[in-house]
């Protein structure tokens, strides 16, 4: 036993088709020990199908995975390995009635709750109160609790700072971090850059169902350019917007705006030698990032559509919702 | 071991606490009308009822408790009522929590799916036992208030032979539950089942030539009035109703083995 086998979790050509409608199409990578790793996507893309398909949840049409060691067609074996999983779902279904402390307990006697004060003083939900009371933030802490009180090896998470407040995404992201550096191997889906960039060490990028990037993360910030809005004369947003590395210029009345992937420093050099008004340099939206990365050969918003059918089919999983926040376009279209 | 049981069985506690009170209210009623229609020679009233409808109904002797409880309560509430509400609970036991998606989380825990689903079922004897157990002794004490009596060793029997039929028809829920991704779906497909198969017996138990279908339902091997008044029962419909059962459920965990959550 050496290299790609002792990984946490390595996934070999896994393909989950619904009817005609191909949600996961060959997908293949491995995350080592320790490691924080990020899966990437616009809404739709298929991000939820992996993971379910790595909690055997759903069954692969064909190629597979394995989750510390344990094949995700073998039951048995996989079961033994959840012992070993924390699994914090997108949608956290927790029985409406029963309080938050019922639920950390029947979920403590199934697996174990050993960390669970410790994590209950990070993440505070109001565990007396009964579940339907919770906002959605309030889940997702509870839902954080549970995934990590049994102290996993490795944690699987689908969309976990979704309706969180910035505090507690900033508390959640420190958490990882130090959770890293005791070992313990994270997996877990986004469609927020921002979030992905500041706790991941490499990313994958998943697109309709076929992941097109696995990269780590300076390499995907550094490609992913920035996004500007300049303030200028027309003369000046005429050269400004004749750079090399500038995508997609968007004049507007009092300047221009676009994604800059070229080399920073010659995009203020240019800048300096104008009369600017106002100058906005940012992290770029996702959806700008993805037409930076794989061209605009289709809408995203056909995309997203396809990609929300793919999900919807499989898992139902936006039933609420709550996943289809991010895109305009995802969440009206359907 | 057995957590899941413990946890849902507890939850279904409120449900069995309604539901008891409900049917012993009713039994309530019944005795007392029972001594409102003393005197009345009501069988007089049934003589012109076509004979299908008096099997149908179970009437077989109103004019003793026995005979009277055997048609007001344990046909209509055990055999019917009970019957299409344990479909109708088991319809949901699965379906409901893959609809909620809770199913992800429950699937999430060290437990192996035909573990989890036997446990989640196994809650559902919770009601079943609550009922009997508790019923009984209630209808008895109804009985006694009023001056009658009721052998107890039969109307121990009565709540004993109910088991193994309200099993199957939860088992019709169950595999409902487990075949069907949206609980109102399975709730009442399971529902229509046994109420159509509760019919059917009825209906086509004097046609000549088509009087085998009856034996397809659960409701043919289940006869409370009998039991009540003189104790006596068939054990092989008690067998053959058990056998049903471990049918249904051996189904229902292939069916959830087998599907996508």
């Amino acid at each position: 036993m050496s290299g790609e086998a002792d990984r946490p979790l390595v996934v070999g050509g896994l393909t989950k088709e619904f009817g005609s409608v191909v949600a996961n199409d060959d997908v293949s990578f491995a995350v080592s020990e320790g490691e924080v790793f990020g899966f990437l996507g616009p809404n739709g893309a298929g991000k939820s199908t992996t993971i379910r398909l790595l909690l055997g949840l759903l069954k692969p049409t064909s190629g597979t995975a394995t989750v510390l060691g344990a094949d995700v067609r073998d039951e048995a074996a996989l079961t033994e390995a959840k012992r070993r999983i924390g699994y914090l779902p997108a949608h956290l279904g927790f029985a409406e009635e029963a309080t938050g402390e019922a639920v950390l307990d029947y979920h403590g006697a199934m697996k174990g709750d050993g960390r669970r004060d410790e994590l209950l003083e990070l993440f505070t939900p109001p565990i007396e109160r009964p579940i339907r009371e919770y906002s959605t933030g309030n889940k997702r802490m509870l839902g954080l609790v549970q995934a990590f009180m049994h102290d996993p090896d490795l944690v699987i998470m689908d969309e976990p700072t979704s309706g969180l407040d910035p505090l507690k995404q900033e508390a959640f992201n420190e958490f990882v971090r130090q959770e890293r550096d005791r070992g313990t191997t994270v997996f877990f889906s986004s469609h927020v850059l921002s979030e992905v960039r500041r706790v991941c060490d490499r990313v994958g990028i998943l697109r309709a169902g076929s992941l097109v990037e696995l990269e780590d993360v300076d390499t995907l910030l550094h490609r992913s350019g920035k996004h500007v809005r300049v303030h200028a004369s027309d003369a000046a947003v005429a050269t400004i917007a004749d750079l090399d590395g500038v995508v997609d210029p968007e004049r507007f009345a009092e300047g221009v705006q676009f994604i800059y992937a070229g080399d920073v420093n010659a995009l203020l050099r240019e800048l300096a030698a104008h009369d600017v008004r106002d100058v906005e340099i940012g992290e770029p939206p996702i959806e700008d990032v993805f037409a930076h990365y794989y061209g605009s050969e289709e809408t995203a918003d056909g995309e997203d559509e396809s990609g929300e059918t793919a999900d919807r089919s499989g898992a139902e999983e936006t039933a609420d919702g709550s996943e289809a926040e991010g895109t305009g376009a995802g969440a009206t279209n359907a | 071991m057995l957590e899941t049981a413990r946890y849902e069985g507890r939850r279904r506690l409120r449900g069995a606490a309604i539901l008891t009170a409900g049917v012993g209210a009713y039994a309530g009623f019944i005795v007392w009308y029972f001594t409102v229609l003393e005197g009345v020679d009501y069988e007089d009233v049934f003589e012109n009822l076509p004979p299908a409808m008096l099997d149908a109904f179970g009437i077989e002797s109103l004019s003793t408790i026995e005979g009277f409880l055997g048609a007001e309560v344990f046909n209509f509430v055990w055999l019917l009522g009970l019957g299409l509400y344990f479909a109708y609970v088991a319809g949901g036991v699965v379906a409901r929590d893959v609809e909620t998606e809770r199913m992800d989380l429950l699937l999430s825990f060290p437990v192996s799916r035909s573990r989890l689903l036997i446990e989640k079922f196994a809650a559902l004897l919770v009601p079943m036992i609550a009922v009997n157990a508790l019923g009984g002794p209630i209808i008895y004490l109804f009985v006694v208030a009023v001056g009658e009596t009721v052998p107890l060793d039969h109307l121990l029997l009565t709540h004993l032979l109910s088991v193994p039929f309200l099993l199957v028809c939860a088992g019709i829920g169950l595999v409902f539950s487990v075949a069907v991704d949206r609980a109102a779906i399975a709730e009442r497909g399971a529902v229509g089942t046994v109420f159509v198969l509760y019919l059917v017996e009825s209906v086509v138990g004097g046609a000549e030539g088509y009087d085998w279908i009856q034996y397809l339902s659960p409701t043919k091997y289940y006869e409370p009035t009998p039991t009540l008044i003189d104790g006596s029962f068939e054990p092989i419909d008690s067998a053959i109703l058990l056998v049903a059962f471990v049918g249904l459920l051996i189904l229902s965990q292939a069916l959830f083995e087998r599907r996508d959550i």
